[in-house]
């Protein structure tokens, strides 16, 4: 268990007529218990640009997918930029929470409710020949044997860039979308993997659910295409 | 113009592999500007004991004239019950759980008709009742009328 402390200090002896001076610590902990948080992204920073105004993107800083939600997560994120008319918009899933001018910097705990990821099954049947092919996401697989069940774990074992697998024995392989995102909202079907077989193989989809978006994916959104930096941390259960 | 000052320090020697000791201190301004802010709500603490969500900060009328101005939050779980936490939303959105001496510090846009900030208790930390402590340092908040 880690020992990790943070301490904000807010001090003004001109803002109100009595001095402001508020300082508070508390040890970061696992939701609910006083056992420390043990994970951490580590301080990465980032230069965000685009080629003009127009086209800006937000980025994505953390994936809700990702985390455990309900969690004691705490996000921290400065704008190292200098000029104080640049700012970072952040946003949480649809919601303005607000602007990171220059120097700026926030820190806050994160919730990270993901939504559901879409998965359907795919179930490799009838006659297959070697050098037959499904292609899916990009990935085309060919068999190297005529044995449905190699050719199951033949599909489980490439990477696909969308997807994971799930295969255990036999001939089905279960796909489950990477993220939760509003991409993944459709219900896939047969149809979405070309098959190519010399054989009457098969390769039926069943079992599809459509995905739902996260609910709390955290991005930012520079004011100026021209060079920004950030630098942000998750410390996370 | 006053001078207000937000540091942070985030420290661990055993995290990560390398000892951890972060420090940010920001000048509090005026959006976009180098000019500082000059009003605050001042530290409000409530007690509360009902699970019922609360508008720390309002919903916001059409066209509210802090929108986009700079302002920044400030809340505090005072429990010190660990079981206990407070969910902190934005609009319809759950943000985060403020655990027992946890806080936060974010900007907040004040955008139309919606971004009030509202606090939760959890239904151990409502039954126990809970300290909460927050306040708000800005530029100007648009609070709604009557007839919002």
């Amino acid at each position: 268990m880690a020992t990790t402390t943070a301490s904000i200090t807010l001090s003004s002896t001109d803002l109100l007529s009595d001095e402001l001076a508020l300082s508070t610590t508390s040890t970061l902990t696992n939701a609910g218990t006083a056992t420390g948080v043990t994970q951490a992204s580590g301080l990465s920073r980032k230069t965000t640009s685009a080629a003009a105004a127009a086209a800006i993107q937000a980025n994505v800083l953390y994936r809700a997918g990702d985390y455990l939600a309900n969690g004691a997560n705490k996000v921290y994120i400065k704008n190292t930029s200098t000029t104080v008319a640049e700012f970072y918009t952040v946003v949480i899933d649809q919601e303005v929470v607000g602007r990171l001018y220059a120097g700026d910097w926030m820190f806050m705990p994160w919730i990270a409710t993901s939504g559901t990821k879409a998965l359907f099954t795919v179930t490799i049947a009838a006659t297959w020949a070697i050098g037959d092919t499904w292609t899916f996401d990009g990935i085309t697989m060919t068999a190297e044997t005529a044995t449905l069940a190699s050719i199951a774990a033949q599909l489980d074992a490439l990477n696909y860039p969308n997807w994971t697998t799930t295969y255990a024995s036999g001939v089905t392989i279960i796909f489950t979308a990477r993220y939760a995102s509003d991409a993944t909202e459709v219900v896939y079907a047969t149809a979405d993997g070309e098959l190519v077989t010399a054989g009457n193989g098969t390769a039926n989809i069943s079992g599809a659910a459509a995905g739902t978006a996260s609910e709390s994916d955290i991005t930012i959104r520079p004011s100026v295409h021209t060079d920004m930096t950030y630098e942000t941390m998750l410390i996370h259960e | 113009m006053a001078t207000t000052t937000a540091s942070l320090t985030i420290t661990s020697a055993d995290l990560v592999g390398d000892a951890l000791s972060l420090s940010s201190t920001k000048e509090l301004h005026k959006a976009g500007t180098t000019v500082g802010l000059d009003q605050t709500t001042g530290m409000a603490r409530v007690y509360l004991t009902a699970t019922t969500q609360l508008d720390i900060f309002p919903v916001l009328p059409a066209a509210p004239a802090g929108q986009n101005l700079q302002s920044w939050v400030y809340i505090c779980n005072k429990s010190l019950d660990e079981t206990e936490f407070i969910t902190v939303s934005i609009a319809a959105t759950d943000i985060g759980l403020l655990y027992a001496g946890d806080f936060m510090w974010f900007p907040w846009s004040q955008i139309a008709q919606k971004a009030d900030i509202e606090i939760t208790p959890s239904s151990g930390a409502a039954a126990a009742g809970i300290h909460v402590d927050y306040t708000c340092m800005h530029q100007g908040i648009t609070y709604p009328t009557s007839g919002d």
